[in-house]
């Protein structure tokens, strides 16, 4: 991501204001940051769901603003969870997690993802991964039935179910207590492979990353090692 | 978190009056009165001159429904000037026609009715139901092809149903073939427009992050579209069903089969006593498909969409199973 900014309105301060960031293959960054600091903005740019004003960004030598088939690549070897509950309600856990691989198969396929049924190839992978995030119970459940940690825990394994080799991360431990959250974190820091790009801004979670990048009101303001509180005051500082 | 809880508060201007959006602070004491002062700032011209075209839109509301009044000749007096008439023809009413023959003739045509309304509720479903998600636009269908299903689902419900059962009848006669043809395709534009609104008011988050796994438009809308809309869509198609039971008795006046067919006999031959035991039989259809239909959309846990109307499916929790 080289010298990216991203404006949105009028006059608005821009969200992201040339941002320069480089992340290599395995790489774990947390993104540090308060609210409204650029953080999830710069998740959307990755994603090719924000198309910056200025800038070039490449994911795993891909233009996210290229031609719409090569983003569709690109998300799909993309994981992405984020904050937000954005699960289909009135499904079950099983369907949601099968619906991030709806590109494998077509009609047929994805009328049985609606009812919860799945090629065998996936249903132990599912099993698999339900097992180890402890949802295995839970599969079908619909989403409306379970909680705010169990629903965040179906969205992680729906992203882990394509084998990601990015795995972006958006506030997932926000709203979670501190048992839950730093179980959240560790569930991220278990996947093995990827590179991880997880926001936070919550310094002590950030402090489980090797490398923390923190935002300022879009800019980059600290890129190494996790900072002292004395640096993570002026992060936060308005 | 920023330490600059100050700034999520309301504003207060150096007085400590609270600001109003599009008011500016000023930095410094307020100016005391004078030349400069005396000068209205633009935001109080600004709401003067909203104040005026509201009640301007006021007035101009008012002044079209006097007009419309005064136009149609409505008032008071036309019905004071009628009631004999309207006496004759309550008189005329009573008792209604219990006929054994005349009750089973008009069981007959209640069954039609009801034929027409399900017949034409599942032609207006075939057409009506792919062009909404078409119109949908967070679908995203294709451009052209939205436009153009936005196009004809337009004329299909500009066209009232009463000119296409006109168009019908003189294309494939007289009967209920032409009311299910009208209704169908009348109530095929009105599903179009009603459940392309309730496949747009879907949770968007869902919706988008389906897409940003690398999923088609189709996968999308069957997945997370179409899903999370699906109860509030069964209920719009029994309210239209509803409205093609009360259409097919309007267009049954012109020819169209069912209840309306009998009930435009009986005006024609001014017998009064039969029109009564129909209109009896009318209301009665109407109400039990209303009360039908009520429960219906009570079991699929949405229980206040009106047509229209952009609600939220309400799913009903149901009980947890045991693993």
């Amino acid at each position: 991501m080289r010298d990216v900014t991203v404006a949105f309105g009028g006059g608005a301060a821009p969200a992201l204001d040339g941002v320069d960031l480089e992340v290599g293959t395995g790489e774990r960054v947390a993104l540090l940051g308060a609210s409204g600091a650029g953080k999830s903005t710069l998740l959307r740019v990755l994603l090719g769901a924000v198309r910056p004003r200025a800038g070039s960004v490449r994911v795993g030598g891909v233009d996210p603003f290229g031609s719409p088939a090569r983003l569709r690549e690109l998300r799909r070897r993309t994981g992405f969870v984020r904050q937000r509950d954005d699960l289909v309600p009135g499904l079950s856990a099983r369907a949601n997690i099968l619906m991030g691989q709806s590109h494998r198969w077509g009609w047929q396929g994805w009328t049985a993802v609606l009812r919860g049924r799945l090629p065998s190839r996936y249903a132990a992978r599912v099993r698999d991964l339900a097992r180890r995030h402890g949802i295995e119970e839970l599969l079908d459940r619909r989403i409306e039935l379970l909680s705010g940690g169990q629903r965040q825990r179906v969205a992680l394994v729906r992203a882990l179910l394509g084998e990601p080799e990015l795995l972006l991360a958006d506030e997932t431990t926000a709203g979670l207590d501190v048992v839950r959250a730093a179980a959240a974190l560790a569930d991220l820091r278990a996947v093995d492979g990827a590179t991880l790009l997880v926001t936070t801004h919550d310094l002590t979670l950030a402090r489980g990353f090797p490398r923390v990048v923190a935002l300022r009101h879009g800019r980059v303001v600290h890129d190494g090692p996790a900072p002292d509180d004395a640096a993570a005051g002026a992060i936060y500082a308005s | 978190m920023r330490p600059d809880l100050g700034a999520s508060r309301t504003p207060t201007d150096p007085a400590g009056e609270p600001v109003r959006a599009g008011e500016r602070v000023a930095d410094g004491p307020r100016p005391a009165a004078g030349p400069v002062a005396a000068e209205p700032p633009p935001v109080v011209v600004r709401r003067h001159l909203a104040r005026l075209l509201r009640w301007l839109g006021y007035l101009g509301c008012v002044t079209v429904a006097v007009w419309s009044l005064g136009g149609t000749g409505v008032g008071v007096g036309p019905l004071v000037e009628g009631r004999e008439g309207i006496r004759r023809l309550l008189a005329g009413l009573f008792p209604p026609d219990l006929d054994a023959e005349l009750l089973r003739q008009i069981g007959a045509a209640t069954v039609e009715t009801i034929q027409i309304s399900v017949a034409a509720l599942v032609g207006g479903t075939a057409l009506g139901l792919p062009l909404a998600v078409l119109i949908a636009g967070n679908v995203r269908a294709p451009r052209p092809l939205a436009l153009a299903a936005r196009g004809l689902a337009t004329v299909l419900r500009g066209v009232p149903e009463l000119l296409w059962a006109l168009l019908f009848v003189s294309a494939v006669g007289l009967g209920p073939a032409a009311g299910v043809y009208a209704i169908g395709l009348h109530s095929a534009g009105m599903i179009a427009k009603l459940c392309s609104e309730q496949l747009e008011a879907v949770d968007p988050a869902p919706v988008e992050a389906l897409r940003l796994t690398g999923a088609s438009r189709t996968a999308t809308a069957v997945l997370a579209v179409v899903p999370q809309a699906r109860a509030t869509v069964a209920s719009q198609l029994l309210y239209q069903w509803e409205c093609n039971v009360r259409s097919s008795v309007v267009i049954g006046y012109v020819g169209a089969g069912g209840l309306g067919q009998e009930l435009g006999i009986a005006l024609h031959l001014f017998r009064y006593q039969e029109l009564a035991t129909l209109m009896a039989a009318v209301l009665l259809l109407v109400l039990l498909v209303d009360g039908a239909s009520v429960l219906v959309r009570r079991r699929l846990g949405v229980t206040a969409a009106l047509p229209g109307e952009c609600e939220r499916p309400r799913y009903r929790l149901s009980r947890p199973r045991v693993p």
